[in-house]
């Protein structure tokens, strides 16, 4: 009954799985501890995930004609550049009217009268204003109350917690009984102080590990670049140094031309056989992915080439290699121009069919009598049965 | 680099050879006696039912009707069977195309009565399919021009049928096949004899004798064919059978017996004149509601038709419930329904 | 006539169709299941008599092959049931196929996957050649994955015996960019080789990600292979120019595997490189295949049940006869009719997370799970 770990992670700033929201599938790919790199964040304005990248809301989203800044009510028409930034009491104004408010110092809120400093406004990050205060309000909690469940002794207790902490959350949104809840942090805050200490710095390793490994990928697939590239220039050099050196012995030697050439070919093969065997194969994330799957109980077992229960009578005949005397493939095998070879059409099929069926089940006893015909030893399921009349 | 297990499959469970796994193992394999039963029990069947119809056509003519006994059906399928041959060599059929509308034919009659269906436009209809199973496909057109008094329809009316009868079983295991197999296995006897093409023609003659018989619903195609080869050249048989360690198998000596004198007694064509006695009495004995313009056929013709529209008008009316439906926001009751499909539904478009 | 018909309905009544989730030119799929055990199959419901021909080819092919074919890595048939118009194939119920999974750019591929996949699906094509029957349409959609991961040979409309000797065949088979050159050049005698082709296609598309010979024109197609593989010469491939279509095509060097699939091991490249051979006959057999030394080095093939799954899937929509396919034109009935692929819908199992919002009004009036 618990709230899965990943719920409050995005909150927190876990990157999420492009396509959306988290998903519990037993994919690989979908462990909170996975990381995607290529994810799209979905979080705008203010909020960032745990590789500080963010996107405000309003670049997604496209311009809307109906925008309107409710207290000028200038709209896109007047102003193509209109931007509606966001108050801390979460009331929308254009950037204009912010500067004529506040230009001089705090002021009251022409919808709600708070008083309100002019770098109290932000970007908006949601479309939804209401959206934009829960997840500030989620964001500032989730700050303190950042218990996992390995900190509880059962699920119950962990259980309580969350209840506890959505209550909390939810008068702060609603501004329910405000003083009541923020003293309610406060003793939180008090008595847990060393564990919330210790959860912050648990995160802070998780998002530095994450950075880490995005750095390290990066570093390998530059290195693997420079790597090709070097190889690259390296044969080059190699095949015009052959091609010098081959014109210089073909004029000084007085050996064989074509056995010149075969041997400088030779050893080009031989120096490219030596760089592919040296070059290394294993990606990083192989390795990472290999662990993760190991984990797991199901062993991967050794390849086994057949795994089916039939007999083909292999024993009871056997292809002669030198073929036979046929009258069936004469046109086959006096194949003149070549055209049945070069398409592949292999005799040693057909005769192969022929000598199995020559032999098929030859000792089979024919049915006696009249008792019911039992199913033959066929072991798959879903035998098809025919209605016999 | 060879691993030490080749096959996962447990050692004890016992392997299941290829022809077994066939349909044609499974399913089309019969002994004497049941085969005799199968058309005795078909052949009843019909004649109760065809006698009950006659009556409601014209009561009281069924009592001068003499119905087909289950070996004059028999009779009558053979004769059809050994036509198929002489086409097969009109269009230059290869021998796969013969071989397997013959054994269409024979399976056929295993789940029909000559008395609902005749065999001549079965064995047409049995050939043209045939040609499609085997990849030696012809056009209809192509077929049917080529065939005198016959017309596209003949051949397509019984297609599906004769593929339901035949439970979409299509790949046949033939044995003129098994015979090239053992030809070209005999080159393998250490005096390495290879047969004249001579003893190979006369030995497939009997094969292609042993299909105007029961043997393949009852031997494997090897066996029918080391039958035809032992007819031809015993010893090299014999010789084979070595080879292969089966000369202390009974059984197969037995079943090679057994063939032979199946092929020879009831590998020739039918009589001619024995044949049109039969066929003159089917004319007479058939049933009504196959033959096309007859009262009873009309009849049936009818009632199917009724059942038909009787199905689109309901379900007219559900489509258009549903409409209604949809204009009302709660919708109204469920129509109630058979189930979840309704099994006659297959003939709409849907 | 009427006992079989009434044995057909006994059967039909043993299945139960759910709903639709595809159509073609012939045939509608459903998915449903048994009425005795529940479990899911997916039937296909081939329209009959539509064809001036009769019986339409592939619809044959299908129920021919595999009424006979019973193999842990092809798909099964459970049964086949009629009524006068209609012919009902059950099948198996496959949630995704190759090709999907392929394209889902979430998933990453292990070696010891692709390692895995292939084995399957040379089990499979072994078995089928075995039984003498030859595809000719493996690509990465119609290799299907069960539920529990096996791969599954699919579509056999193409698929036929091998010829007798001096028997032709028809060369417009296999969809384009995974035909060999022998076709492409318009061979009417060929093997078993050609399905190896395709599967060394199939492999390569494994490892990048992308298909490995994507050709715009049969033309195209073997430019598109020459300049890969590298021209083959007569010593290569002896008698090519002889093939009845054949046209030059252009003078490309060969360039090492190695250059383009950069992560594989050397066994990979060895396997890759024997089912791309020229000449046909020197080309892979299946069973030579399975016991290539790739298969039996580290690391090990992957587990069916630890593959990476689709996340995806798709809900029903018309079955699309797209990429490079190619209309069949057997030489008899002029059916042109494509075999179905079937994308079937995700299951009832559900859609977990994925339509969950974003933000949520938090409700305390009862004890929800706050998810």
């Amino acid at each position: 009954m618990s709230l899965r770990p990943g719920v409050g992670g995005w909150l927190q700033g876990k990157t999420v799985r492009k396509g959306g929201g988290l998903s519990t599938s037993n994919t690989r790919s979908s462990t909170p501890q996975g990381v995607q790199s290529t994810s799209s964040t979905i979080f705008g304005g203010g909020v960032k995930d745990a590789s500080g990248r963010t996107s405000e809301y309003f670049v997604r989203r496209r311009h809307s004609m109906d925008d309107q800044c409710p207290v000028c009510k200038s709209d896109r028409y007047l102003n193509p550049k209109l931007r509606l930034l966001v108050s801390s009491c979460y009331h929308k104004m254009c950037e204009s009217c912010i500067d004529r408010l506040f230009t001089l110092g705090p002021a009251p809120c022409p919808i709600c009268s708070k008083i309100l400093r002019k770098l109290a406004f932000t970007p908006q990050t949601f479309e939804d204003l209401s959206v934009e205060k829960e997840v500030a309000v989620r964001r500032r909690i989730a700050k303190e109350f950042n218990k996992r469940r390995d900190d509880f002794p059962d699920l119950r207790a962990y259980n309580d917690y969350l209840e506890e902490v959505e209550d909390i959350t939810f008068n702060l949104i609603n501004e329910v009984d405000m003083p009541q809840t923020e003293a309610r942090i406060a003793a939180y805050r008090a008595e847990n102080a060393a564990l919330i200490e210790l959860n912050i710095q648990r995160e802070e390793a998780y998002a530095q590990t994450l950075r880490e490994q995005e750095d390290a990928e990066k570093r390998d697939r530059e290195q693997r670049a420079t790597q090709l590239r070097r190889e690259e220039e390296e044969e080059r050099e190699e095949r015009e140094k052959d091609k010098r050196e081959i014109i210089d012995k073909l004029e000084t030697s007085d050996k064989n031309a074509a056995k010149l050439i075969a041997k400088s070919r030779a050893n080009a093969l031989k120096r490219t056989s030596a760089r592919v065997a040296s070059t290394t194969t294993v990606v990083h994330s192989n390795a990472r992915l290999l662990r993760t799957r190991a984990a797991k109980d199901i062993p991967d077992v050794p390849h086994v080439p057949f795994k089916d229960n039939y007999y083909g009578y292999e024993d009871l005949y056997q292809l002669r290699p030198a073929g036979y005397e046929d009258f069936f493939s004469e046109a086959v095998r006096k194949d003149r121009e070549g055209i049945m070879r070069a398409g592949g059409y292999r005799i040693e099929e057909a005769w192969d069919r022929a000598l199995r069926d020559a032999v098929a089940d030859l000792d089979l006893p024919p049915l006696m009598g009249l008792a019911p015909k039992t199913t033959s030893t066929m072991d798959s399921s879903g035998d098809v049965i025919m209605a016999e009349a | 680099m060879s691993p030490a297990v080749i096959n996962e499959a447990p050692p004890s469970e016992k392997k299941l050879s290829l022809y077994e796994a066939s349909t044609q193992c499974r399913n089309w394999r019969y002994s004497t006696e049941r085969l005799a039963q199968i058309r005795a029990t078909l052949n009843e069947a019909a004649v109760t039912i065809i006698r009950t119809k006659i009556e409601t056509d014209e009561p009281g003519s069924s009592r001068n009707v003499s119905f087909l006994t289950p070996n004059e059906e028999v009779l009558l399928v053979k004769l059809y069977i050994s036509k198929i041959g002489q086409l097969c060599g009109y269009f230059r059929f290869p021998e796969e195309v013969e071989a397997t509308a013959i054994t269409y034919m024979k399976r056929f009659y295993l789940q029909n009565t000559v008395m609902d269906w005749h065999p001549k436009n079965v064995m047409l209809t049995a050939l043209f399919l045939a040609t499609k199973t085997t990849n030696n496909p012809i056009s209809l057109e192509q077929y049917t021009t080529h065939i005198p008094k016959t017309t596209p329809n003949d051949v397509l009316d019984l297609e599906f049928l004769i593929a339901q009868s035949l439970g979409f079983e299509f790949a046949v295991w033939h044995a003129h096949r098994a015979l090239w197999g053992i030809w070209l296995d005999i080159q393998n006897l250490p005096d390495g004899a290879a047969l004249a093409s001579a003893e190979y023609d006369a030995a497939l003659a009997r094969v292609r004798a042993s299909r105007l018989t029961d043997a393949e619903l009852i031997y494997t195609p090897s066996q029918i064919a080391l039958a035809a080869f032992s007819l031809v050249a015993p010893d090299s048989a014999a010789r084979w059978i070595t080879l292969k360690n089966l000369s202390e198998s009974a059984t197969l000596l037995a079943v090679l017996d057994e063939i032979k004198s199946m092929i020879a007694h009831q590998g020739l064509p039918p009589d001619v004149e024995s044949v049109r006695e039969v066929d003159r009495r089917l004319k007479l004995c058939k049933n009504p509601e196959k033959v096309v313009g007859s009262k009873a056929y009309l009849a049936r013709k009818k009632e199917e038709e009724r059942i038909a529209e009787e199905k689109r008008t309901k379900k007219a009316e559900l489509q258009k419930a549903a409409v209604n439906d949809e204009q009302d926001p709660f919708g109204t009751n469920l129509a109630p329904k058979k189930g979840l499909v309704d099994y006659d539904d297959d003939d709409d478009d849907d | 006539m009427d006992a079989v018909e009434k044995a057909n309905t006994e059967r039909q009544r043993r299945w139960v169709k759910d709903k639709k989730v595809g159509e073609g030119t012939y045939a509608v799929v459903y998915q449903g299941r048994e009425a005795s055990t529940g479990r899911k199959v997916a039937i296909k419901k081939i329209k009959v008599g539509q064809f001036k021909d009769g019986l339409d080819m592939s619809a044959i092919r299908e129920v021919k092959f595999l009424r006979e074919l019973k193999h842990q890595n092809v798909i099964e048939l459970l049964d086949v049931f009629s009524s006068k118009t209609n012919l009902n194939l059950v099948l198996e119920f496959l949630d995704s196929d190759l090709e999907m999974i392929i394209k889902d750019r979430a998933l990453v591929f292990l070696p010891a996957d692709i390692k895995s996949w292939m084995a399957m699906t040379f089990r499979g094509l072994e078995f089928c050649h075995r039984n003498h029957v030859l595809h000719r349409d493996l690509k990465p959609n119609n290799l299907l994955i069960a539920s529990n991961g096996e791969l599954k040979i699919a579509d056999f409309g193409l698929a036929r015996d091998f010829a007798d000797p001096g028997y032709k065949m028809t060369c417009q088979v296999i969809t384009r960019w995974y035909r060999p050159p022998e076709l492409l050049f318009g061979s009417r005698y060929y093997s078993s080789a050609v399905d190896i082709w395709s599967v060394g296609c199939i492999f390569a598309e494994l490892m990048l990600r992308i298909p490995y010979l994507p050709g715009e024109s049969d033309m195209d197609q073997l430019k598109t292979i020459f300049r890969a593989l590298g021209t083959p010469t007569e010593e290569e491939w002896p008698g090519h120019t002889k093939l009845p279509d054949y046209v030059p095509v252009g003078q490309f060097q060969k360039f090492p595997m190695r250059d383009l699939f950069t992560a594989a091991s050397a066994d990979t490249l060895n396997l890759l490189s024997k089912c791309m051979i020229y000449e046909p006959r020197k080309r892979i057999s299946a069973r030579e295949a399975l016991t290539h030394p790739y298969f039996f080095a580290l690391p090990n093939p992957t587990f069916p049940s630890k593959l990476p799954k689709c996340s995806t899937h798709f809900s029903a929509r018309p079955l699309d006869e797209v990429d490079g396919n190619v209309q069949m034109n057997s030489t008899g009935p002029g059916v042109k009719a494509r075999s179905l692929k079937r994308k079937l819908t995700s299951s009832d199992d559900g859609s977990e997370g994925r339509n969950r919002s974003i933000a949520r009004r938090l409700d305390f009036s009862k004890h929800t799970p706050g998810s």
